[in-house]
């Protein structure tokens, strides 16, 4: 028997530009950034440097239920609303998602990067007692999850891909390889993860946080740029309704578009230096995973951050197994890097791309020196997507890619 | 501390942190049944009340048998009653 076909139907998004993935494409088409100055990190940073936070409405927040909500650390909060918008859209009913053939995939670098702060420092305080009996639950490593499948009423397959900044590519490729094999109708599947002073903290050290004081916060963040210094934290969450071809067309969803390709490997050699060689070799397999040629894909979502090394190891992997002629760009300009969020977050804001036609360009890309070699568009440029690649890579020398096309 | 001070200070717990309306708490309430606390609410309403009255009620076994709302309310009246120190640390 054949691998089943798995389509998304739905597309939820937290993230620095909105609480939608309408106004997350909205934002980026207008060419807007979700960066600014993190005058709350001031005397965690003795300076303002850059952030790409989100903001959110307590009101918003209560759409999800006290006893859900009181397990959540922001990073699974953000999760929950990101699932409510893509279930809606989805138009999935309450019978499919408890009916056991529903799953949930969501994963994070830190279940709760606050909470686990937080926790230390009661620890630091031998104040332990003072912790909520809810508290583990918020930075356990697959809180998001969990609480999205208990929000929901979901009862199938319950997994979380924790592999920092490719958590969220990961969820969706373990999403299409559950429905191809037959494991799974239905998979809510992506990233969520929240940036706090100790996250970009952990990038400053390994010199790969832009920490510049800046009067203009929103020109840091430059993916692929010569002058780029390092990536801006975000935070914020992707979530997408991952469902089996038939089962979407049966129920007369509207089909987005379909997943059609995924691999996912490591370097084996640093645990933090992006490596071309292995980054080409993912983009191959999850190609070759496919059943698509190189030269069908028409546009590339790179994972690109800011930071020197990556950028560039990402653009020489780009050049090796696409060569110089599709269009690449990075979203990172406008949202800063949104971690483990990031490729289920991105990949909802391409598929906007896709239905318009048009490929976004890099946001504060003026000059390129050593990521030259591809295609790297200044401004929106017209082209019709029928198929493309999104790049995640990660901390541990992870790699994951994810073909998709136009739905057929 | 009066019983009046006692229940305005309990009361505040399931406000703040189980999101209640005032008006839903009325003494002869079952903080289960009626209220609908599991046992994880439980634990974070003894967390509350730890915080609020600063004393430590992890070994106090009075409390693992409370009820009803009223039950908390004559609990922290005896506590305070047969430790007068307690209401002087919150003064």
């Amino acid at each position: 028997m054949g691998k089943h076909r798995a389509v998304v139907t739905g597309t939820g998004t937290v993230s620095p530009m909105g609480n939608s993935s309408d106004a997350l494409y909205a934002g980026l088409k207008a060419g807007r950034s979700g960066i600014r100055a993190m005058t709350e990190w001031h005397e965690y940073f003795g300076k303002n440097i850059a952030g790409a936070p989100v903001t959110l409405d307590p009101a918003d927040t209560k759409k999800i239920n006290r006893k859900i909500r009181r397990t959540m650390g922001n990073a699974a909060l953000f999760a929950g609303l990101a699932a409510l918008e893509a279930v809606e859209q989805s138009g999935l009913d309450q019978e499919t998602l408890s009916g056991g053939r529903t799953g949930c995939v969501i994963g994070s670098t830190v279940g709760s990067a606050s909470s686990m702060t937080e926790a230390c420092i009661a620890e630091y305080e031998n104040r332990r007692d003072d912790l909520s009996a809810c508290h583990f639950f918020r930075l356990m490593s697959h809180s998001s999850s969990f609480n999205v499948a208990d929000m929901l009423g979901i009862n199938g397959p319950q997994l979380s891909t924790n592999s920092a900044c490719a958590s969220g590519l990961q969820a969706l490729g373990t999403a299409l390889e559950l429905i191809q094999l037959g494991k799974a109708d239905v998979v809510l599947a992506g990233g969520s993860d929240e940036s706090t002073p100790l996250v970009a903290s952990s990038f400053q050290l390994l010199y790969a946080l832009a920490e510049e004081e800046s009067p203009e916060p929103d020109k840091i963040s430059r993916p692929f740029d010569a002058g780029r210094e390092g990536l801006v934290c975000g935070e914020g969450a992707g979530v997408l309704v991952v469902e089996e071809y038939e089962h979407a067309k049966r129920r007369g969803a509207q089909i987005l578009f379909e997943i059609v390709g995924y691999a996912t490997n490591c370097s084996g050699w640093h645990v933090s230096h992006s490596d071309e060689k292995q980054i080409a070799n993912c983009m191959r397999a999850a190609l070759a995973d496919a059943e698509i040629d190189a030269s069908a894909v028409d546009y590339v979502s790179a994972h690109a951050t800011g930071t020197k090394v990556g950028d560039k190891a990402e653009a020489g992997a780009i050049r090796s197994v696409l060569g110089g002629e599709v269009p690449v760009s990075s979203m990172k300009g406008h949202l800063g890097h949104t971690l483990g969020a990031s490729g289920a977050l991105e990949l909802a804001a391409v598929y906007g791309m896709m239905r318009d036609g048009i490929i976004l360009p890099t946001r504060n890309l003026e000059k390129v020196e050593d990521c030259a070699g591809i295609l790297l568009p200044r401004e929106i440029m017209e082209r019709d997507i029928r198929v493309w690649v999104k790049n995640s890579i990660a901390f541990g020398g992870v790699n994951a890619s994810l073909v998709c096309r136009k739905p057929i | 501390m009066n019983r009046e001070e006692i229940i305005k200070a309990v009361n505040s717990i399931f406000i703040e942190r189980f999101e209640m309306d005032e008006s839903e708490l009325t003494p002869e309430k079952r903080i289960a049944d009626d209220l609908q606390l599991d046992s994880l609410d439980i634990v974070d309403m003894i967390v509350g009340l730890q915080q609020r009255f600063k004393i430590n009620l992890r070994e106090n076994k009075e409390i693992r048998n409370v009820r009803t709302l009223d039950d908390v309310y004559n609990l922290f009246e005896q506590l305070i009653r047969e430790h007068p120190e307690i209401a002087e640390k919150l003064q």
